[in-house]
C-alpha cells in the first residue's frame, strides 16, 4: 500500500505542473474538479483528487495551513487521527480489490454498512480508483457547509440514477423490492458521514459510473426505480439537473473546468456559477489569512478583514526596517561569534545564551493588537506627531550635531515615527529609549522594548483615509 | 535545546544563513563603532536590502512576490551601478537597462490592463477594491493578480515575513548581548 502514498504523491506532483488555473489550495477546489470525465478514468486519475497546494512542493509541517493539508489527505478533516485512519483506509482499499475480483458483491452487500466498520467494506466498485476516492469522500464529512456545497459534481445523468436511488431509498424506507445495488450504494452514501443529502446524492452520482459491470443484471431493477425517484426529484431539484446537463457537457474536455452544482433557489447560468466559485474560494482564502493574522477571529466581514491584513503587512515591513536600522547601528562585536553560529545551526542560540530570555518570539501576538485600543504598558508621553515618512530625517542629521547620543535619539526618534506612521504617533515606547542617550543603554533598551514597541495599538494613523 | 532544531532545508533556516552570510560580509566593509550617520544610513540600506534579497531568494522563484522582489532589487543595483559613474559602460548599460525596464513596464501595463479588464469583468467584490489597490500595492508584484490569487500571495508573503522578522530579532538580539 506505500505505493499508493508514493503514487498519489507523483500524481500531485504532475498536477501541480500541469494544473494552471487552480491555485486550488482549498478543498473546495479539490472536490469540485472532480468530473466525471476523471472519474471514468481509474486510479490514474487518482492524483487529480489530490490537493493542489500551490505552497512550497516540500509539505512544511510547521505550516499550519500545509499541517492541515497532510491531514485532510490522510485522514479526516475533522480530527488529525493520522495513521489509524491510513491504515484503515489502505485496509478499506485492499478489501475492495478483493471484492471486486471475487465478485462477492451481493453477498456481501448486507454486510456493508458504515466507514466504521471497514472490513465490511462496501464491495461494488470495479474501479480501484473508485475505491479510494469513495475512502477519502468519507475524510471529508468533517468539512463544513459551505464546503459541502461545493462538492457537487456534475455527473451523468444516467448512471446518477442508481446512486440516486439508493440515497432515496436509505433516506426514506428502505424499497426491498430492490437488489442489492441500492443496498451496496447506500452503503457507500452512509459512508459519508454528515447529513447533507445533497453531498452524498452528488458524488456517488459521480461514481455510478462505475458500477456497470456488476450492476447490470441489478441496474434494470434500478432502473424501474430510477424513473420514480427521477420524478421525485425533479420536482425537488428541477435547477439542479438543468445545470447538471448545462456543465457536464461543455466543461467535460477541458478538465480545469470547475464543475459546480447550483444549489436550490439560485440563478443557474454559467457567469453566476462561475462567480459563486469565486467567491467561495476567496471566502477560503480570507479563512486561511484570518488564522495567519492574529487577533483576526472576531473579525467578520471582507472588508475589515482586508484591513486587518493590510495593517499587519504593513506592521511586519516596518518591523523589518527597524530591525535592519538597528542591525545597521548594533556594534558587532561578536563577528567570530556570528561565524560560529552561522556554522552551527542558528536555532540553537536559545540554549547558547540562557540569559537571552527575552521572550522575543511570542510577544509578537500581543504586541499586534487590532482594533483593540491601545495595549501599551509603559504609559509615556506622545511624541509629537509628524507627518510622513521620516527617514529623510535621517539624512537631515548629517549637518546636525555629531554625537552618538543626540544622532540616537533623533533616530531612533524618526524610526518610531516611521514605525507607527503619520497622525497619532502612538510610539511610546520610544520616548523610553530615547531617554537613554547612552550608547550601550540604548541597545539593551531597545532589545528591552521592542516588542512592546512594535504595540501596533491602531493603525488608523497608517489609514487616515478611512474611519 | 537541541529539539529547537529545525529542518535545514527549511524557509527559516535558508533565510538565515543567506541574511547571515550578507550581514557579516556588510558589517566586515566598515567597522561600525566609528561609523557616521551617513554611513549608518547607508549600512541600513544595504542590510534592508540583503534581508529582502535573501528571503526573495529562498523563496526562489516560486512566488510571484519574490520574482517581483528580485527583479527589483536587480533593476535597482543595475540602476545604481549605472549612476554609480562608471561613464564609458554606462551608456550601454543604460540601454540595457532601459530597454529592459521599458520593455518590462510594457508587458506589465499590458498584463495590467488586461488583468484589469479581467477584473472588471469577474469583479464581484466593488466594495472591496479599495482595499484590493492597496494591498496590491504592499505586496510586491501585486498589481497584476486578481483577488483571489493576490490572498495567496499575501498568505505566503505574511508567512515569509514574519519568519523574517522573527530571524532578524534573534540575530539583533544576539549583537546586543555581551
Amino acid at each position: 500500500m506505500e505505493k499508493d502514498k508514493a503514487f498519489m504523491s507523483e500524481e500531485l506532483k504532475n498536477r501541480t505542473t500541469t494544473r494552471q488555473q487552480q491555485p486550488a489550495w482549498n478543498p473546495c477546489g479539490f472536490m469540485t474538479e472532480m468530473s466525471t470525465n476523471e472519474l471514468n478514468c481509474g486510479t490514474e486519475q487518482v492524483g487529480n483528487y489530490f490537493f493542489n497546494p500551490n505552497w512550497e512542493n516540500s509539505m512544511d509541517q510547521s505550516d499550519p495551513f500545509e499541517s492541515a493539508l497532510s491531514s485532510m489527505v490522510s485522514s479526516p478533516a475533522a480530527s488529525n487521527v493520522g495513521s489509524g485512519e491510513n491504515v484503515m483506509m489502505r485496509e478499506l482499499i485492499g478489501k475492495l480489490w478483493n471484492i471486486c475480483n471475487s465478485k462477492d458483491i451481493i453477498t456481501n452487500s448486507t454486510n456493508a454498512s458504515s466507514y466504521s466498520t471497514p472490513l465490511n467494506s462496501p464491495p461494488f466498485s470495479t474501479d480501484p480508483g473508485f475505491a479510494e476516492r469513495a475512502a477519502r469522500f468519507s475524510c471529508f464529512g468533517g468539512l463544513n457547509d459551505p464546503l459541502r456545497d461545493s462538492l457537487k459534481l456534475s455527473g451523468h445523468v444516467n448512471g446518477t440514477q442508481t446512486i440516486k436511488n439508493s440515497t432515496l431509498s436509505r433516506s426514506s424506507s428502505p424499497e426491498n423490492a430492490e437488489s442489492g445495488v441500492s443496498k451496496e450504494e447506500s452503503s457507500v452514501s452512509e459512508q459519508l458521514p454528515g447529513g447533507n443529502n445533497k453531498k452524498r446524492k452528488s458524488i456517488p452520482r459521480g461514481k455510478a459510473k462505475e458500477t456497470p459491470s456488476p450492476a447490470t443484471v441489478d441496474a434494470k431493477v434500478a432502473a424501474e426505480n430510477n424513473d420514480e425517484s427521477n420524478a421525485k426529484r425533479s420536482k425537488q431539484n428541477g435547477t439542479v439537473k438543468a445545470s447538471n446537463k448545462e456543465d457536464s457537457k461543455p466543461p467535460e474536455p477541458p478538465k480545469d473546468y470547475i464543475h459546480v452544482r447550483a444549489r436550490r433557489g439560485q440563478a443557474t447560468d454559467s457567469h453566476s456559477l462561475a462567480e459563486r466559485v469565486r467567491r467561495e474560494k476567496i471566502s477560503e482564502r480570507m479563512k486561511f489569512l484570518q488564522d495567519l493574522v492574529p487577533g483576526c477571529n472576531k473579525v467578520t466581514g471582507k472588508a475589515v478583514m482586508l484591513d486587518e491584513i493590510i495593517n499587519y503587512v504593513q506592521s511586519l515591513q516596518r518591523q523589518v526596517e527597524f530591525l535592519s536600522m538597528k542591525l545597521a547601528t548594533v556594534n558587532p562585536r561578536m563577528d567570530v561569534n556570528m561565524e560560529t553560529l552561522l556554522s552551527k545551526d542558528m536555532f540553537q542560540s536559545r540554549g547558547l545564551l540562557p540569559h537571552a530570555v527575552y521572550s522575543m518570539e511570542p510577544t509578537f501576538p500581543f504586541g499586534y493588537q487590532p482594533q483593540q485600543g491601545l495595549a501599551l504598558n509603559n504609559g509615556i508621553a506622545n511624541t509629537t506627531s509628524q507627518q510622513g515618512f521620516q527617514l529623510p530625517q535621517v539624512n537631515g542629521f548629517i549637518d546636525g550635531n555629531p554625537q552618538v547620543g543626540s544622532i540616537w535619539e533623533d533616530d531612533l526618534q524618526s524610526i518610531v515615527q516611521m514605525g507607527f506612521g503619520q497622525n497619532q504617533a502612538q510610539c511610546y515606547q520610544g520616548k523610553s529609549i530615547i531617554q537613554h542617550p547612552n550608547y550601550t543603554r540604548i541597545r539593551v533598551g531597545i532589545t528591552q522594548s521592542i516588542d512592546p514597541f512594535f504595540v501596533w495599538c491602531r493603525f488608523n494613523s497608517s489609514r487616515p483615509s478611512e474611519n | 535545546m537541541d529539539s529547537q532544531h529545525l529542518n535545514p532545508s527549511s524557509l527559516k533556516s535558508r533565510f538565515t544563513a543567506r541574511f547571515l552570510r550578507a550581514l557579516i560580509k556588510i558589517n566586515a566593509q566598515k567597522p561600525i563603532s566609528s561609523s557616521s550617520p551617513r554611513e549608518i544610513f547607508q549600512r541600513y540600506r544595504r542590510i534592508k536590502v540583503a534581508a529582502d534579497k535573501s528571503m526573495a531568494y529562498s523563496v526562489r522563484s516560486r512566488r510571484t512576490w519574490s520574482r517581483a522582489t528580485l527583479w527589483k532589487l536587480r533593476s535597482q543595483s543595475r540602476r545604481r551601478l549605472a549612476s554609480s559613474g562608471r561613464r564609458s559602460s554606462i551608456k550601454t548599460r543604460t540601454t540595457t537597462t532601459t530597454t529592459i525596464t521599458t520593455t518590462s513596464t510594457n508587458h506589465r501595463a499590458a498584463i495590467v490592463e488586461k488583468t484589469s479588464h479581467e477584473k472588471e469583468n469577474k469583479e464581484d467584490h466593488v466594495g472591496l477594491a479599495v482595499q484590493a489597490e492597496e494591498l496590491r500595492e504592499l505586496v510586491p508584484g501585486g498589481e497584476s493578480m486578481d483577488l483571489c490569487n493576490l490572498l495567496d500571495e499575501t498568505a505566503h508573503y505574511i508567512k515569509c515575513l514574519t519568519t523574517q522578522v522573527q530571524v532578524m530579532k534573534k540575530i539583533a538580539n544576539l549583537y546586543s548581548l555581551e
